[in-house]
């Protein structure tokens, strides 16, 4: 063998055992179960984690459309909630499953942390208690989502193996119910208070979110009153212990205003957003058009603009409450024109200048007449679109980082009122502490519509204003299942303004017609795969 | 359970005790055959000549194996691997005559007459028989093999105009399966061979020059001088580990020793249209059906009968998917120059190939859209006295630009709109309508920013082989692939009129990511012929690291003019990541060898094994190994089938039996981690990070397919027509897939699990018949070929899947193919009020003569989940290639056909459902045949408003109403050409011209007519994910051209 040879050949040699790695290969970006825990910033962050899956905005808002506040018509981007609507769905609508499995994957997260947290040895004992109090409210809210929906739902207080998941039973409601409020009165005794939290923390679950929940959690049940009432005193008459709350001044800043919507004395949970950075941008589809929206996805129905009162607090349908059929919008309740954009309403531009949106049907002086009521277009299929929740800041796409509200004040307020109504104990006093305070910050001036009225018709009283209170907020489909009128609101058309036809419905626009079995459809069905794979699992009736 | 990461010293601690093994066999094989050369004795004859020769076939290749008899005895002998040949005979034979024979090529005889050295060069006998083919670590003559490998070479590539050699691939091999789901230049293909045989990764093995996954891409056909599939155990398990799916091994062109210096130059140029069979209804009728839906639904119409006159007076706009295209140059133009001394020969080659894009536009600014490539190569071989020196090295530039948003966006808002509107007025103004509100996608193609890749890859090859004695070869090879991509992208702001605006964000971003892949091997062959026995060994080791890192920096709202930061820039942090967040590291260490046996070129036995040890998987779940064995007989050359010579020329049956491997999964997925992310959450309106987990699978190991084939290979009618069969039954098992038995309950994702199995058969039959009548030469070259999966497990417990896909679903389900459509079986339509009175109906849906009836499967009076069955196969059967070649004179002409047999494809969306969701707001011409009461056998029901009862039935249930035949033949390729007379051309100094027209894509057929039949929303394992198709694709470009060849010397 001549010399060169050798070298090259020494050369491949080395070259080939150079080129060898090892088979150790770790990835460069992440942690291993083992030195995860121990560090307080990712405990931070898993904890902030369970936070973001805690609800989201699409369900937000969308969940207005199961209810008759709203009517969306392409539901297949949103989760199916037209078919959900209409009646005509079977245990296999995506939607079923996608919620089931997002509650559950919320679950896992709170189990997955409670089960680890106590690995760090870095964070003050009692921030770790804080923590786990946070982490465990929103598994009792995961609980209390499933079980609004479902009815039994198998009830996860531990992290379980693939195989539990396999056969693991529905537990019945009223321990899912005991848990989720003994949970969240564990929570509300550790937990501090908005004014205890340092202002880093604002927006951090508290003592008081802990009870109002558990509030609503019984409110829901019907048959609770006593304990709804006392809870809510408890919030209402300690601002000490549970921080001090109030109404925000203004109804509509409370949604659109940048600084108001985050910095008020109303909230008491809400979904946290940023500019830029964590955004919602739902609006884009709900807006007026020529306001900079897309399209219009979830319009506002006839049926929810018909319930907001007149400026004297008389529904539309009372004869003497000056209802004008031609001149439908004038002397309501000014949350009417906070939440709903109805024909020729008065924009308020983010620049200050105003528009006027021409909604009837050639109507528009504009050629582009984009808001204009069309069977065709893309525009409101009832001819009406959403001020509500508008942000004058949002970026492009209506990108808006403005937060959420899951529970408001006024939230325990009307949870009282009816509470005390339920209990027979409505007076004048109670009235004066909730529905009057809401009426004057929603900007009712007349002593009729501020004073207490007697008990004439005060469930309905309260009904309607729970319902102009919280439109867009996702509240109004869980009252109606509670209230058990789902199959007088949620059956036959739902409607839009009055551009059809003045022989069908008094001209009022049919836009989808309801179905609603009340002998199965209070509860969702349990998602057909769920039920293939957990051989526990059993089928709510009817399915 | 331990799953720290250990950093080892020792990396190769573990492959001693395995080298030491195939060390040992080595010796072994090497001295039992040093034994076997001892034992026959020389002749007893008293005094005797020794003659030698060396064999070569046509082109200078030598030959092994080639009988040498001496007429009229029985003395023999056979040539060994360098051709040579030393036979020694008694004087008295001086006389006679030397028969050189070997199967697939013509027998020479040439007279002794006193000469020592007699060499020989031996001519094909017109079949493929005699063809080198490329293997794993080495080539093989085709009748020596005893796998199932193809070989597809250069002449069927280069006559088409394409710039992805995988197009050109296309129908040309029995199998080798290669689907077009989009047109778009530079877009990506679905390719496997023979089918689907794991629910996970189906891509073959690419194997370029010997440096296992090069991409095949970025290859400019014109470099490629052969290209081999390997199909079977026998021939794939020398890849081990990533062999299951099969292998594709490209050898590029080289220069050879010896050869003058030539220069050619080779190009086509040609225009592409696109193709658009969709075509919508006039906007007068778009709106009358529009009242038709809406009256059928108690509805009141929304266009007045003056409203329909105006449309219909006033003419259809322009707002059409073909107004948004545009024809578009084709070209690709090649250099080549070659030679050679004794001692060193070269290739050079450079290449530029553009697609330019049928989308009208440039996005705004630069160049319009389209695909670029340049290709350049060097190909150099040096012989030093025993010493062998190849080196490759090429470097591609590939450009690829394209707008500003998914070309699936740009289609459906280009099909949604009714012809009422236009995208311009006559002032130039994009214009916005009710239907596309917010944005003119003429105006995003125009104006609306862009898309920008260019990636530079440079591969580089060194392969030595040192001959250390006449039998014993020693091979090292080094290579790698640098990869170095880079994606520039731009959305720019355009205001539409009256109102709209396309780009707001105005976001810009930088994508780079590097890859570096390094290959080195080791490998040695002994080689020895013992009279008509032949053995070889080859073993070797090799390691394959591969390393990926990139980064990305996205801006938003920036400058509208300039795309620059300004003020109210903002960085977006989600999309926005560094090396650390972006790097992937692999490394496969690797031990393999075979073992042939040859008898008298008759019986052929062969063993492959490959041990791989890889770092997807945990410490105890590393190794696999993969053995193979294989053996072929060619009956033709026994005595007992002599007397059918005439008849079988040759008669080949192989057959093989491996384990092969597969895998192709993520990294890292046998760990579970934690990983922090921005802005997960907010407090006090500042955001905060989160961290999300990801479970671990440590028992995750590789996929396992044990494969049989059986194969023949004949030649009849003095080698005119040549046949091959080849039958294969695949059986998958281990397959990684995530489970499916667990309920969402459990609230955790899963990473893959050897959970599922798969058998896969099928057949393939090539045959291909030559005629030559005068100065005519015919080829007729035809090949088909079938494959029929079926899951036998999923997941654990469970064994199905159902995954819903907008409004139908697929399924995977044990005992069928691997995914199915699902849904309800369509049974008409409701005809009359009593049909609709007393036939099952979905619970809740009220319907009316003209909707849709469904099958009541389980006869229970109502149409509910327990009536879905399964609808249809998406995967391609039944798939087919045909050539025919002609040549008379200086004409030549090649006609290239292919499609598939049988698919089922279901379609959704606008060009399927009138006036879809409202999302749509039009009808086309392939919709206008429904039902009426004066047309009672439409193929479609009658119209309903979206929303109504009726259409919820018709449209929202997941039936059959969205399943089409996608089965299809394609004219894919022709070409005329005229080779000027050597005689004429040389005068002017050139050895070859040839000029030639093209056409590519010019007819189809399927009875899917208004879109390609070949888009899928699948891609190669037909994942269940895959969104539903809406055949919002990229038309098919049909292209009329021309070439050019041209050879100096």
């Amino acid at each position: 063998m001549k010399f060169p040879n050798k070298l090259i050949l020494a050369a491949f040699a080395l070259m080939v055992i150079a080129g060898c790695k090892k088979l150790d290969l770790a990835p460069t970006d992440r942690f291993t179960e083992l030195n995860f825990w121990t560090s307080s910033e990712n405990v931070n962050n898993a904890l902030n984690n369970i936070y973001s899956g805690m609800y989201t905005s699409n369900k937000y808002f969308y969940h207005e459309a199961l209810s008759d506040n709203a009517y969306t018509a392409q539901g297949s981007s949103t989760g199916n909630v037209d078919v959900i609507a209409s009646g005509s769905f079977t245990s296999a609508l995506p939607k079923f499953e996608g919620d089931w499995a997002f509650y559950y994957s919320g679950i896992k997260s709170c189990n997955l942390f409670l089960a680890n947290v106590d690995q760090n040895k870095t964070l003050p004992a009692d921030v770790l208690t804080r923590m786990k109090a946070e982490v465990r409210f929103i598994r009792a809210w995961h609980h209390f989502n499933l079980m609004k929906w479902w009815g039994d739902v198998p009830l996860l207080d531990h992290d379980i193996t693939p195989d539990e998941a396999k056969v693991i039973p529905r537990t019945p409601r009223a321990t899912v119910l005991k848990f989720i409020t003994d949970e969240l009165e564990a929570a509300a005794a550790v937990l501090p208070s908005k004014d205890q939290y340092s202002s880093a923390d604002n927006g951090r679950i508290t003592n008081a979110a802990a009870l109002a929940l558990e509030a609503r959690v019984l409110l829901y049940e019907g048959n609770r009153m006593q304990d709804v009432a006392a809870i809510c005193e408890k919030i209402m008459n300690n601002p000490g212990k549970y921080g001090e709350y109030g109404l925000a001044p203004n109804y509509g800043d409370l949604f659109s205003d940048p600084t108001v919507n985050k910095t008020n004395s109303e909230s008491i949970l809400s979904l946290q957003y940023v500019p830029n950075l964590r955004t919602w941008s739902e609006d884009f589809d709900f807006a007026p058009r020529s306001a900079g929206a897309r399209t219009n996805n979830l319009a506002p129905t006839q049926e929810l603009v018909d319930d907001y009162v007149m400026t004297n607090g008389k529904p539309i349908t009372d004869p003497t409450s000056g209802y004008d059929i031609n001149n439908p919008y004038s002397n309501r309740d000014p949350r009417l024109t906070a939440t709903i954009v109805y024909d020729r309403y008065v924009w308020k531009n983010p620049n200050g200048t105003t528009q006027i949106i021409y909604i009837k049907p050639g109507s528009d002086p504009d050629r582009a007449a984009l808001n204009e009521y069309s069977p065709n277009g893309q525009g409101s299929a009832t001819g009406y679109y959403w001020r509500k929740y508008f942000d004058p800041n949002a970026s492009a796409g209506f990108a808006s980082g403005l937060n959420l509200h899951l529970i408001r004040y006024a939230e325990v307020l009307l949870m009282y009122a009816e509470a005390k109504n339920s209990l027979g104990q409505m007076d004048a006093s109670v009235w004066d502490k909730t529905i009057k305070p809401i009426r004057a910050r929603a900007g009712f001036t007349d002593p009729a519509a501020l004073d207490y009225p007697g008990n004439s018709d005060m469930t309905n009283i309260i009904r309607r204003e729970r319902r102009a209170e919280f439109a867009m907020e996702g509240l109004r489909i869980d009252d109606i299942r509670r209230w058990k009128i789902a199959e007088v609101v949620l059956n036959g058309y739902a409607h839009g303004a009055r551009f059809g036809d003045p022989s069908v419905d008094n001209g009022y626009i049919r836009v989808q017609k309801r179905q609603f079995d009340p002998s199965k459809n209070y509860l969702w069905p349990i998602p057909a795969a769920e039920l293939q794979l957990d051989s526990k699992l059993t089928q709510n009736p009817g399915y | 359970m331990n799953r720290r990461l250990l950093f080892q010293r020792k990396p190769f601690q573990w492959l001693y005790p395995r080298l030491l093994k195939c060390v040992l066999l080595f010796i072994f094989l090497g001295g039992l055959t040093l034994l076997a050369q001892a034992s026959p004795s020389a002749g007893q004859v008293t005094k005797n000549i020794i003659i030698r020769g060396h064999v070569t076939d046509s082109s200078g290749q030598p030959l092994q194996g080639v009988n040498v008899t001496v007429s009229g005895s029985t003395l023999g002998t056979a040539t060994d691997a360098n051709g040579n040949y030393t036979i020694s005979i008694p004087d008295g034979y001086t006389g006679r005559t030397l028969t050189f024979s070997y199967t697939g090529f013509v027998s020479q005889q040439i007279a002794i007459g006193g000469k020592t050295v007699i060499n020989a060069s031996m001519k094909t006998a017109g079949n493929v028989l005699g063809d080198v083919v490329v293997v794993g670590y080495g080539t093989q003559r085709k009748i020596s093999l005893t796998g199932a490998v193809n070989q597809v070479t250069a002449k069927d590539i280069e006559k088409q105009p394409v710039t992805n050699v995988l197009q050109a691939l296309q129908g040309e091999s029995p199998n080798l399966i290669i689907q077009q789901t989009s047109f778009v230049p530079g877009g990506g293909v679905n390719l496997n061979i023979r089918g689907l045989g794991t629910l996970g990764d189906n891509t073959p093995l690419v194997v370029i020059d010997g440096i296992i996954g090069g991409d095949i891409n970025l290859l400019n056909p014109n470099d490629i001088a052969s290209v081999s599939i390997l199909k079977d155990a026998g021939s794939a398990a020398i890849y081990g580990s990533r062999s299951a799916n099969g292998v594709i091994l490209i050898t590029t062109k080289s220069g050879k020793l010896n050869q003058k210096p030539t220069v050619s130059y080779n190009g086509t140029y040609g225009i592409q249209h696109a193709y658009v069979p969709l075509k919508k209804v006039s906007a007068w009728e778009n709106a009358y059906y529009k009242n038709e839906s809406l009256v059928n639904s108690g509805l009141p119409p929304v266009y007045t009968p003056e409203d329909i006159q105006r449309l219909q007076a006033q003419g259809n706009g322009d707002w059409e998917r073909q107004n948004i295209l545009h024809d578009a140059p084709q070209q690709s133009h090649n250099i080549t120059v070659s030679g050679g001394s004794p001692a060193s020969a070269y290739l050079i080659s450079a290449g530029y190939q553009e697609q330019a894009s049928n989308l009208v536009g440039n996005g705004g600014s630069g160049s319009n859209f389209g695909y670029r490539k340049y290709n350049f190569r060097l190909n150099q071989t040096s012989i030093i006295g025993r010493f062998k020196l190849n080196t490759i090295l090429s470097y591609v530039k590939s450009q690829n630009k394209n707008h500003s948003n998914a070309d699936w966006v740009i289609f459906a808002d280009a099909d949604r709109v009714p012809l009422n509107y236009s995208f311009q007025d006559s002032l130039g103004r994009y214009l916005t309508n009710p239907v596309a509100a917010q944005y003119n996608v003429k105006s995003v193609l125009e104006k609306g920013g862009y898309n920008q890749t260019d990636n530079d890859q440079v591969f580089g090859n060194l392969n030595g082989e040192l001959k250390i004695t006449k039998d014993l070869k020693l091979t090292g090879v080094f290579g790698g692939t640098l990869n170095s991509n880079t994606d520039d992208f731009r959305r720019m702001m355009v205001n539409n009129y009256p109102s709209g605006v396309y780009g707001d964000d105005r976001s810009v971003f930088d994508n780079s990511f590097k890859t570096m892949f390094l290959n080195s091997q080791l490998y040695a062959e002994y080689n020895k012929s013992i009279s008509a026995h032949n053995f070889k060994v080859l073993i070797g080791g090799s390691n394959e690291s591969y390393t990926s890192k990139g980064f990305q920096l996205q801006k938003t709202l920036t400058d509208p003019a300039l795309g620059t930061p300004t003020t109210g820039t903002i960085v977006d942090p989600n999309n926005s990541y560094n090396t650390i967040s972006a790097t992937t590291e692999t490394s496969i260490n690797s031990v393999f060898g075979r073992l042939s046996y040859s008898y008298n070129n008759r019986y052929f036995l062969e063993g492959d094994f490959r041990e791989d040890g890889s770092s997807k998987f945990a410490k105890s779940k590393r190794w696999g190994f993969f053995p193979s064995i294989a053996g072929s007989w060619v009956l033709s050359e026994e005595s007992f089938l002599k007397p059918l010579q005439n008849v079988f020329n040759v008669l080949k049956l192989r057959s093989s039996y491996g384990v092969l491997g597969n895998q192709n999964v993520n990294a890292y997925q046998y760990q579970t981690s934690y990983f922090n992310y921005p802005n997960a959450y907010a407090f006090n309106n500042t955001t905060v990070g989160g961290a999300g987990y990801t479970l671990g699978n440590p028992d995750l190991t590789w996929e396992k397919a044990a494969t049989f084939n059986a194969g023949l290979d004949a030649s009849f009618l003095n080698n005119k027509l040549s046949l091959s069969l080849d039958y294969f039954n695949k059986t998958t098992s281990d397959i990684l897939y995530s489970r499916q038995d667990v309920p969402a309950i459990f609230g955790a994702g899963f990473p893959d699990y050897n959970v599922a199995k798969v058998n896969n058969k099928g057949w393939e039959v090539s045959a291909s018949y030559l005629l030559r009548t005068g100065a005519v030469t015919q080829t007729f070259s035809f090949n088909v070929a079938d494959n029929k999966n079926k899951l036998l497990a999923l997941t654990y417990g469970s064994n199905e899947q159902i995954f819903n896909a907008d409004v139908f679903s697929f399924i995977r389900r044990v005992g069928e193919p691997i995914t199915q459509y699902y849904g309800y079986k369509t049974n008409g339509f409701f005809q009359n009020s009593q049909d609709v009175a007393t036939y099952p109906k979905p619970a809740g849906v009220s319907v009316a003569p003209g909707d849709l009836k469904f099958v009541d499967q389980n006869n229970d009076g109502v149409i509910d989940e327990k009536d879905k069955v399964i609808l249809g196969n998406p995967f391609p059967r039944y798939t087919f290639g045909f050539t025919y070649r002609l040549a008379v004179k200086g004409f030549d002409l090649q006609l290239f056909i292919q499609g598939v047999g049988k698919r089922d494809a279901f379609l959704r969306g606008e060009e399927v459902e009138p006036f879809h969701y409202n999302y749509g707001a039009t009808m086309y011409e392939n919709q206008t045949d429904f039902w009426t009461p004066t047309h009672p056998d439409a193929k479609y029901p009658r119209l309903a408003a979206i929303g109504s009862s009726s259409n919820t039935n018709n449209w929202r249930m997941g039936s059959d109403i969205y399943k089409f035949n996608a089965a299809y033949a394609r004219l894919k390729n022709i070409n005329v050409g005229y080779t000027l007379p050597v005689s004429v051309s040389e005068r002017v100094g050139i050895q070859r011209l040839r000029v030639s027209v093209i056409a590519q894509n010019l007819l189809t057929l399927s009875k899917l007519n208004f879109i390609d039949p070949e888009t899928s929303e699948f891609n190669n394992n037909l994942y269940l994910g895959s969104s539903s198709n809406s055949a919002r694709s990229y038309p098919l470009p049909i292209f009329y051209g021309a070439g050019l060849e041209i050879t100096f010397n």
